[in-house]
């Protein structure tokens, strides 16, 4: 009697382990179903962290130089500074180096297509992507802020691949 | 005649209503639904209509006119009911405006059952008569098809009329339109907060992009987010204690949660090689569904993540996938790329059946769901212009709700 009880006992424990296993396993399932691993978001700092963006006090109450350099400009979607677009950065940072008091704020932008929240993020992204070619460069990222104004203020004003070539970049601001 | 459409409350609430209106391709769509892509593209005709007879409503004087014209516009925008005779329902009252003191009185008879099914009075200044005119639409709603109406919400968006960007109010029909800022810079993405008192929204008003906090009844306005880099509102949690939001402080744009009273930050996404944005809550405030690039450059995707941050991919199809909204439904809305074109379309986020709900081919961007699990607003570009529209996901069509003048964006629909 005494084993007849235990027995059940852990037959009913092995019941309700397995059915909480299957529920688990079948959520899981459902919930990625055909879409390749790569495509879950993963944990804290598997890849590094950006670098902390400076405060704004110090860029405030200062005079601002736009358009001293060249646009760095984007592919579609894309926030990766081109191996084309690198001198325009470079020239910067050379800048930097000899004006020790001068920053430079960047202003990240996008074309007219796609969500406005979405772009916002991906200026964010271009400015951000400027910023640490620049830091690699030797500059000390407490120098240079970014700022994205997303697709809210397009350069050219047209609705075709010739604006929105152009309206898909970073602006350098100096300021000093 | 009795209750016919229902809106989506449940997972169930497809199959049901395409049994009863599409017998024929319900079956074959159920069929079909397990082995194809689980997307369908209905032509729908709005579903069967209810219908009601609305001429023993007696509204003397300008008012009272504007009364009966805004009840029976409600009604009809509702999308339950057919405003015809012979009627299942009758409803009849009066309106009188005694110097500017409005009092209506609103009775509902159900016709085949001989059986009065609501009997109300309102009171209000002729000042208010459409805001009355709503608060009647939606008991009647309440009355016949035993869930709350959307007349009585408000869609909080953003125009450009000024030369700016500012945000503004109206009604759901759009009327009673008013601008809310007056910032005199860039104002975007506002959200509402679940009790209808708080919108959240973003604004360069000191130069950069900053997350404010607007009391609707005090008119008060408080920053609630101004880090280094961008600051970008989300949604509100259902309690309203809660702020989801994008920030790049860190380096990198990421989802975090701001605890409003103790302005504790938590960050909630680590991507550094991805950006996200638009977090939004699910119903029941257990989850947040955001956008992200992660699954690779160029293709923003809708994903959904519990508040502990474990994200998974929502949308599989369509190059790009964003603006979701959480509907009180459980179906997720969001904006879809497709064959060169902004469309709106829903997804169920534990089936993943999905439906396209933009009618025609032209763009239909930043969609929200209305508190009736029918209706949603989003944009429509017509020509050069972008206008706010109401679609129905049971197939009556598109409704426009903004002016001629300017451009309109971002809209959002109060659950009250």
């Amino acid at each position: 009697m005494n084993i007849r009880t235990i027995c059940v006992a852990i037959l009913v424990c092995a019941m309700a382990v397995a059915s909480t296993g299957c529920k688990r396993w079948f959520g899981k399932k459902s919930s990625t179903s055909g879409l390749p691993p790569s495509d879950m978001v993963s944990g804290p700092g598997l890849l590094g962290e950006g670098s902390t963006l400076p405060d704004r006090g110090a860029f405030d109450d200062k005079s601002l130089v736009a358009g001293q350099f060249e646009s760095v400009r984007f592919a579609y979607d894309s926030a990766q500074v081109d191996d084309t677009e690198r001198a325009k950065v470079e020239a910067v940072a050379e800048f930097l180096k000899g004006n020790a008091s001068s920053m430079v704020t960047l202003e990240g932008h996008c074309d007219e297509r796609g969500s406005n929240e979405y772009n916002m993020s991906l200026g964010e992204r271009r400015a951000l992507s400027v910023r640490a070619y620049l830091m690699s460069l030797g500059i000390d990222g407490a120098r240079v802020q970014t700022k994205s104004l997303g697709e809210e203020q397009p350069k050219d004003q047209g609705h075709d691949e010739a604006a929105w070539s152009v309206n898909r970049r970073v602006e350098f601001v100096v300021v000093k | 005649m009795k209750t016919t459409g229902r809106p989506l409350f449940s997972r169930t609430a497809f199959p049901h209503r395409f049994r009863r209106f599409l017998p024929g391709l319900a079956l074959l769509t159920l069929l079909a639904l397990p082995i194809t892509a689980q997307e369908i593209v209905v032509s729908k005709d709005g579903g069967a209509k209810i219908s009601l007879d609305l001429s023993g409503i007696s509204a003397p004087g300008s008012a009272g006119a504007l009364f009966r014209q805004t009840l029976e516009s409600d009604l009809r925008r509702s999308g339950w009911f057919s405003l015809s005779r012979p009627a299942s329902y009758a409803v009849t009252g009066t309106c009188n405006d005694r110097g500017g003191s409005l009092s209506a009185q609103c009775q509902v008879a159900s016709l085949s059952q001989s059986q009065v099914v609501m009997n109300k009075t309102y009171s209000d200044t002729a000042a208010n008569v459409r805001r009355m005119a709503h608060k009647a639409a939606d008991d009647i709603i309440m009355a016949i098809k035993g869930f709350r109406g959307i007349c009585s919400g408000r869609i909080v968006m953003v125009g450009n009329r000024t030369g700016n960007k500012e945000v503004y109010l109206c009604d759901f029909d759009g009327g009673n339109l008013r601008q809310i800022t007056a910032d005199k810079s860039i104002s975007l993405s506002p959200y509402w907060s679940a009790s209808g008192t708080h919108v959240a929204y973003t604004s360069f008003r000191r130069g950069y992009p900053d997350i404010y906090l607007i009391d609707l009844r005090s008119g008060a306005r408080n920053c609630i987010a101004n880090y280094p880099g961008i600051n970008m509102a989300g949604g509100l949690s259902p309690r309203g204690n809660e702020a989801l939001m994008i920030l790049s402080k860190d380096g990198n744009p990421e989802v975090y949660l701001k605890d409003l009273a103790s302005g504790r930050l938590n960050r909630l996404t680590h991507t550094p090689r991805a950006g996200e944005a638009s977090p939004v809550w699910s119903p029941d405030g257990s989850q947040i569904a955001y956008v992200s690039d992660l699954a690779g450059p160029g293709s923003p995707q809708v994903y959904v993540m519990n508040r502990s941050g474990n994200g998974r991919r929502l949308t599989a199809r369509g190059r790009e996938n964003v603006a979701p909204d959480w509907g009180a439904n459980g179906w997720i809305t969001f904006c879809s790329r497709r064959g060169g074109r902004y469309g709106i379309y829903i997804i169920h986020p534990s089936t993943l059946e999905e439906r396209q709900i933009s009618p025609d081919d032209t763009h239909y961007e930043d969609p929200a769901w209305a508190s009736d699990g029918r209706h949603i607003v989003c944009t429509r570009q017509d020509g050069r212009s972008s206008r706010i529209y109401m679609l129905d996901t049971m197939g009556d069509p598109p409704v426009c709700l903004t002016p001629n003048d300017g451009n309109w964006f971002s809209p959002a629909w109060s659950a009250q």
